[in-house]
């Protein structure tokens, strides 16, 4: 069978779990073009007017993928870690697609729930194996293989600092040599952590390219993705109360242990328009960062926005501050 | 012949100049409406200045900041291209160098800038809504019949101000809509959209800073006498005014552009000369078939010969121009 996955919202996580299941499994994996102006415009005119831009932008893919595979792989995700939730949109998510999407081909779409069960993702990815038609045997030994390549697909992600950015159409997880020679270690100008939904800051379209262009102005880029788990959960100990959104706990953990443990020189916080859960770790970074470290401290808000010339602004007026730190007052620099 | 440095700050709503000589005193300044067509405000521009000084003066180093910042820099040729962020800081911070808090409301764009010590430390912007900025004041006047420059005085006359809803321009303007209808006085309405206005700014431009006096106000819309007064009922401090508030941005592109050719002595202006303002300049768009990213790309023309392209995210049509 031929089987899509939406090269959105949690694509920047799983996708190498997904990947390796699903071939195992003798079936074949189709990604969706990365983010594109079509994507995004047919993502816009499908969704539910209230709905978050990277809702619209998983329709998109989702559309993007009709005509090409024999399923999508949808699935109703609920918890990814116990004690935790996602947020409420992922969890209607076959529900919003099969309402707004025309035409759409199979759904394979599945419960997944964690919060008070930690093993519940083998069964999980059994039950996704059944609903293929394999056996629970197969199933078995496909989730077996694929989360022991994704598990040293993460250790070696966290080790390299290698971001989840595609590389043109090629998924981050295949692009096997990415160019960071321009980047050596030494040349960078500044730590930067920037946090975010995966799904914000890694798609180069949604994100305006952030992570370029501020890599583009000497910044080595910190994001919660390459920080190892343990270090993320220290951090988000530090919090009054447990978090119970694992997103925005990975923010701020990510934060809280940087700060404290780090040589930062300034922090990025990207978040969609309306975000609701993004409202309330917002508001606790920013208020953190400004008391208690008096870091740069830069929120960008994503919308359906294509003119860059205000994102840029913002960004190059961080930038400055972060310039100004470093070389002292009176050095500006003429461009940007 | 006086050695001059030209600022411009090409903005959603005003395109303004500010020519400084080598002391940093100003010598002109010019508020321009962009009316949506900014390269035609830019040139105009450039001839009113060659205008009123014919050629006593000579150009030793251009600016450019605003939204604009870009184009402004291709038709006139600037040796500067700043963000308004820092442009309106470094303006502020030579006129009232104790500054701590610089708010800044525009045309499109609202800010508030920190600084400590002469130094940026923090600033926030409107993030994707652009309500309760220059813009939106004008459009509410223009709709009451009201000019813009009269709208403060007015609402500086109220004695029982009305409350208008603040957080969305929309909901403002059918609140005030409907203020109307039920018979409140239009300087009640207007006081109120001033409050609404103001609370909006600080609880979301402003939002967990830390607004410390001095206090600088600039920006066009800091001509707004009820906005001003606005701002020092709720922050309980007084607001201060620079002289040249509704240039600021173009001042600071100036002093930027003065303080580079200082540290460059050798740099010879990128200036195109007051002939630049007489070229023919034409700008047009299309979109790149390449891939399916369909970048809108946008082309500037200089008496038909192209010298600008940007709006590529790949770089394919912008590499080969040296902008």
């Amino acid at each position: 069978m031929r089987i899509g996955i939406p090269r959105a919202l949690l694509y920047y996580n799983y996708y190498p779990f997904w990947k390796i299941f699903f071939e195992s499994l003798g079936h074949e994996v189709v990604l969706s073009s990365p983010t594109n102006k079509k994507i995004l415009k047919d993502g816009l005119e499908s969704t539910v007017d209230d709905a978050c831009l990277p809702v619209k932008v998983f329709h998109g893919h989702v559309i993007d993928l009709i005509n090409t595979v024999d399923a999508v792989f949808i699935p109703r995700i609920i918890s990814v870690e116990s004690g935790e939730f996602i947020c409420p949109k992922f969890l209607g998510l076959p529900d919003m697609i099969r309402n707004s999407v025309a035409g759409l081909p199979r759904i394979i779409d599945c419960e997944l729930s964690l919060y008070r069960n930690k093993t519940g993702f083998m069964e999980h990815a059994i039950r996704v194996g059944r609903l293929l038609g394999n056996s629970t045997q197969e199933a078995l030994r496909a989730y077996l293989l694929a989360s022991s390549k994704y598990n040293s697909y993460k250790k070696f992600r966290v080790k390299n600092g290698r971001l989840p950015i595609d590389e043109g159409d090629k998924s981050f997880f295949e692009v096997t040599a990415p160019d960071y020679s321009k980047y050596k270690d030494g040349s960078f100008k500044f730590n930067v952590l920037v946090l975010g939904h995966p799904y914000n800051i890694y798609d180069r379209y949604v994100s305006m390219n952030l992570i370029k262009k501020l890599q583009d102005f000497g910044a080595k880029i910190i994001t919660p993705e390459i920080i190892p788990e343990r270090n993320i959960s220290a951090g988000a100990k530090k919090l009054n109360k447990k978090l119970f959104w694992t997103l925005g706990k990975n923010i701020l953990g990510s934060a809280y242990y940087y700060m404290d443990n780090c040589k930062l020189d300034g922090i990025v916080h990207v978040a969609s328009f309306g975000c609701g859960p993004d409202s309330l770790v917002g508001e606790l970074l920013e208020r953190k960062v400004s008391r208690d470290y008096s870091l740069p401290f830069l929120y960008l808000n994503l919308d359906e926005h294509a003119g860059e010339e205000g994102f840029n602004t913002r960004l190059e007026a961080f930038v400055d501050i972060l310039e100004r730190r470093r070389c002292g007052e009176s050095n500006v620099s003429s461009h940007g | 012949m006086t050695g001059c440095y030209l600022g411009i700050d090409v903005g959603s709503v005003s395109t303004n100049f500010a020519l400084i000589d080598e002391n940093g005193n100003l010598l002109k300044k010019l508020y321009l409406r962009t009316a949506g067509r900014p390269i035609e405000a830019i040139t105009n521009g450039l001839k009113m200045i060659q205008e009123s000084f014919e050629d006593d003066i000579k150009i030793m180093g251009v600016g450019t900041t605003g939204s604009g910042r870009k184009l402004a820099a291709v038709i006139v040729g600037a040796d500067v291209i700043k963000n308004e962020i820092t442009a309106h800081a470094v303006a502020c911070i030579t006129e009232y160098p104790d500054t701590r808090t610089i708010l800044e409301i525009g045309g499109q764009d609202s800010k508030i800038i920190i600084l400590r010590d002469g130094v940026v430390v923090d600033f926030a912007m409107n993030t994707v809504c652009a309500a309760g900025t220059g813009s939106f004041l004008d459009r509410q006047a223009q709709r009451l019949g009201i000019p813009i420059e009269r709208f403060g005085d007015i609402a500086l006359m109220s004695q029982n101000p009305t409350r208008i809803a603040g957080r969305c321009a929309v909901f403002a303007e059918s609140d005030m809509i409907h203020k109307q209808q039920m018979g409140y006085k239009v300087e009640d309405i207007l006081k109120g959209l001033c409050q609404a206005l103001v609370r909006n700014y600080l609880a979301n431009v402003a939002k967990g800073k830390e607004i410390k006096s001095p206090v600088v106000f600039q920006g066009g819309v800091a001509a707004n006498t009820g906005i001003k007064r606005a701002f020092e009922e709720e922050l309980g401090m007084e607001i201060i005014i620079p002289r040249y508030f509704d240039v600021m941005g173009a001042l600071g592109a100036a002093i930027l552009a003065k303080k580079f050719m200082a540290q460059n002595k050798r740099a010879k202006t990128k200036f195109a000369g007051f002939e630049a303002a007489f070229r023919e300049h034409t700008a047009g768009s299309f979109e790149c078939q390449g891939c399916p990213n369909l970048c809108e790309v946008v082309q500037i023309y200089v008496d038909g010969k192209l010298v600008a392209r940007w709006g590529d995210r790949c770089g394919r049509w912008s590499a080969d121009m040296a902008v």
